[in-house]
């Protein structure tokens, strides 16, 4: 009785937030009410299942600070682990786009290749990806698309290619580290795997797609993008423009710098995501003097609430076993083929992605794949990295398969350039499929000995 | 007729709103907004015509849709904002017009100079106008009808508070079936004059 309830309260909590009625983090928030009250409450009669899935406790946990044995992650109820890191990337990113730091990023890189459009369009890729594995993809659009459209009014160029190739970088960079995507955060911090160990596996996937991914926009947009341009003497936009505070600008790449270092160490210095997020925040805080009330007022809570009312449904399916009858559905169906196992999971991830918001996805499927892996045997960390790229860039393939593709596309329509659903898909759908093939052989060749 | 004056007009399909718009232009000698504003925008964006032709007074698709952070990629969305945009400055700037649907009576309710009206029809009368118009069978012009009515109010009720053809959210509601399209015009004439008057 209480698998069907939560999953009906599941499946309704999806498709209410799809329709868009509601704003989602009210969804997520009232199916994790139900979740919590209606399934373990009444029907399991299980206070201490209600505890489990709140969490809280985990705060008072040495583990929930300084990194945990290897491995031993949870990912039972809310992860609050999570919720802390996002928390503080998104008042130190408030605090970098207020010093003006993307903006100067981008249009520096622009002028380091002389304003030329198609070597801005090489380098704006990269920029991407390299921004995304820190950043998060909404973020590095934000930027980028805003100043490709400032550069194409300049340079007499369509932005719409540019902006494509940076949204379908921006998600393939997200694929790459553990803090570039939701869902690897939420896969490192449930599963209990660091930073390097996501940038040796689906780093390294990422990093050879990106080849192919560069190889195929250029030959798709070169002749677009190589038109001449005119001579008439035109006035670019300085770097310099972007910032308004010299001081407030050192102390937000200071900021970025820390970040980045105490991400790529911390499987060596033992702090957690956790830890890193609240320093992080502190430090960003401390710093704004004045501010820091403006850049708490812009972290957005929606989404941290959303992810909160998430947790406590995906743990209300874990609780009531709905997650091991699918895992057993897929183990039946795989048998004991390896193979079929990591297509199955990367295809169904890469397909679901791209039309359903991926973060509910990979949420519901890291205890699907941990039950898998101790029904079969087979590596988790196989199955996880396998569920990161298939739902980290599967999203690419429409416009609302990803955060980074949705904002991309709007920018461009509220400066004229209409990129509707044929003209995105048939230009980000081959690639997406391109870059799943890859993913999939790579996982092959280096975790199966094919 | 003296100073600024807008007149909004919300219509059926085949109610012939259309028709009485173009009367009160003329007759006003002021601009009608209709195609012109499409125009005048995919001028002003460089976007080919056709290219947001076909998202206009179109609700967005809701599983197509996604909005992230108050970004969305529904085309129609943004189209409709920028006409609700173009419509501000024109009403900013002092112009008189005469513009139909594009949910103007609730985009421009701030204007006193503006008169809004919704135009219905009997079933058949719209029927056989649409009939005649597109050249179509009774039963392809009630299928039309219906679709295209099902359309307008979509998009309506997704950007206003007011419901489409609740006579609360406008300052007339004419059966055009009953006085015809120059009965319609001169009611919503005088009622306009009336009004700058007052």
């Amino acid at each position: 009785m209480e698998q069907v309830i939560s999953v009906a309260i599941f499946v309704i909590m999806f498709a209410i937030i799809i329709s868009e009625k509601i704003e989602r983090h009210y969804v997520s928030l009232g199916a994790g009410f139900l979740m919590l009250v209606v399934v373990l409450g009444i029907c399991m009669h299980s206070p201490s299942a209600i505890w489990d899935t709140i969490n809280l406790k985990e705060f008072a946990t040495k583990a929930f600070w300084i990194a945990k044995e290897e491995g031993a992650g949870n990912s039972a109820g809310i992860n609050w682990a999570t919720i802390v890191f996002i928390f503080g990337m998104m008042v130190m990113v408030e605090g970098m786009g207020r010093a003006g730091f993307f903006r100067w990023l981008c249009l520096r890189m622009a002028k380091a290749v002389k304003y030329q459009t198609l070597p801005i369009f090489l380098t704006f890729m990269v920029t991407s990806f390299l921004l995304a594995m820190f950043i998060d993809s909404i973020t590095v659009i934000l930027f980028l698309a805003a100043v490709t459209v400032e550069l194409a009014e300049v340079l007499s160029f369509s932005p719409v290619p540019m902006i494509l190739a940076e949204i379908f970088c921006a998600n393939l960079g997200g694929s790459a580290t553990m803090c570039g995507d939701p869902p690897n955060i939420i896969i490192g911090t449930s599963l209990g795997y660091t930073f390097g160990e996501f940038l040796e596996n689906t780093g390294l996937i990422a990093g050879i797609s990106l080849v192919f991914v560069i190889a195929y926009f250029y030959f798709c947009f070169r002749k677009e993008l190589t038109k001449k341009q005119s001579d008439t003497v035109r006035s670019y936009p300085e770097p310099a423009s972007a910032i308004h505070s010299k001081k407030e600008f050192a102390i937000s790449c200071v900021i970025f710098g820390c970040a980045v270092v105490l991400l790529v160490t911390h499987s060596m210095t033992g702090l957690t995501v956790a830890t890193i997020g609240t320093f992080i925040a502190a430090l960003t805080l401390l710093t704004s003097f004045k501010a820091a009330p403006i850049l708490l007022k812009k972290v957005d809570y929606k989404t941290l609430l959303f992810f909160v009312g998430l947790f406590i449904v995906v743990g209300g399916l874990e609780q009531t076993g709905v997650l091991n009858v699918i895992a057993g559905f897929i183990s039946n169906v795989c048998g004991d083929n390896a193979y079929v196992m990591v297509a199955v999971i990367l295809w169904v991830s890469a397909i679901a992605s791209a039309f359903v918001d991926n973060i509910p996805f990979a949420a519901t499927m890291i205890p699907v794949i941990q039950s898998l892996a101790a029904s079969t045997g087979m590596d988790l960390s196989v199955l996880s990295w396998t569920l990161a790229c298939g739902t980290d860039v599967g999203g690419s393939a429409t416009p609302i398969g990803a955060s980074a593709n949705v904002v991309g596309v709007s920018i461009a329509a509220q400066n004229g350039h209409m990129i509707g659903w044929g003209r995105y898909c048939k230009v980000m759908a081959p690639i997406t499929v391109i870059t799943m093939a890859i993913s999939m052989l790579c996982i092959y060749f280096r975790y199966l000995s094919i | 007729m003296e100073g600024q004056v807008i007149i909004a007009i919300g219509r059926e399909f085949g109610s012939g709103g259309h028709e009485i718009a173009e009367l009160i232009a003329t007759r006003l000698e002021i601009f009608l907004i209709d195609d012109k504003l499409l125009y005048d925008l995919a001028s002003e964006k460089k976007i080919p015509y056709e290219q947001i032709k076909k998202y206009d007074e179109k609700p967005k698709m809701p599983f197509l849709s996604r909005t992230v952070s108050g970004y969305t990629n529904a085309l129609e969305e943004h189209l409709a904002k920028m006409q609700f945009e173009y419509l501000r400055k024109m009403a900013e700037h002092g112009e008189s017009f005469v513009i139909v649907g594009r949910c103007a009576e609730h985009v421009l309710k701030d204007y006193p100079c503006m008169t809004s009206a919704f135009i219905s029809g009997d079933k058949e009368t719209k029927c056989a106008r649409v009939m005649e118009k597109y050249h179509l069978s009774a039963d392809e012009a009630k299928k039309l009808m219906k679709k295209k009515d099902a359309t307008r109010k979509a998009y309506h009720n997704y950007y206003c508070e007011g419901k489409w053809g609740d006579s609360r959210n406008y300052d007339l509601c004419i059966n055009s079936s009953k006085i015809g399209v120059e009965g319609a015009a001169d009611v919503i004439l005088s009622f306009a004059t009336r009004k700058q008057v007052r």
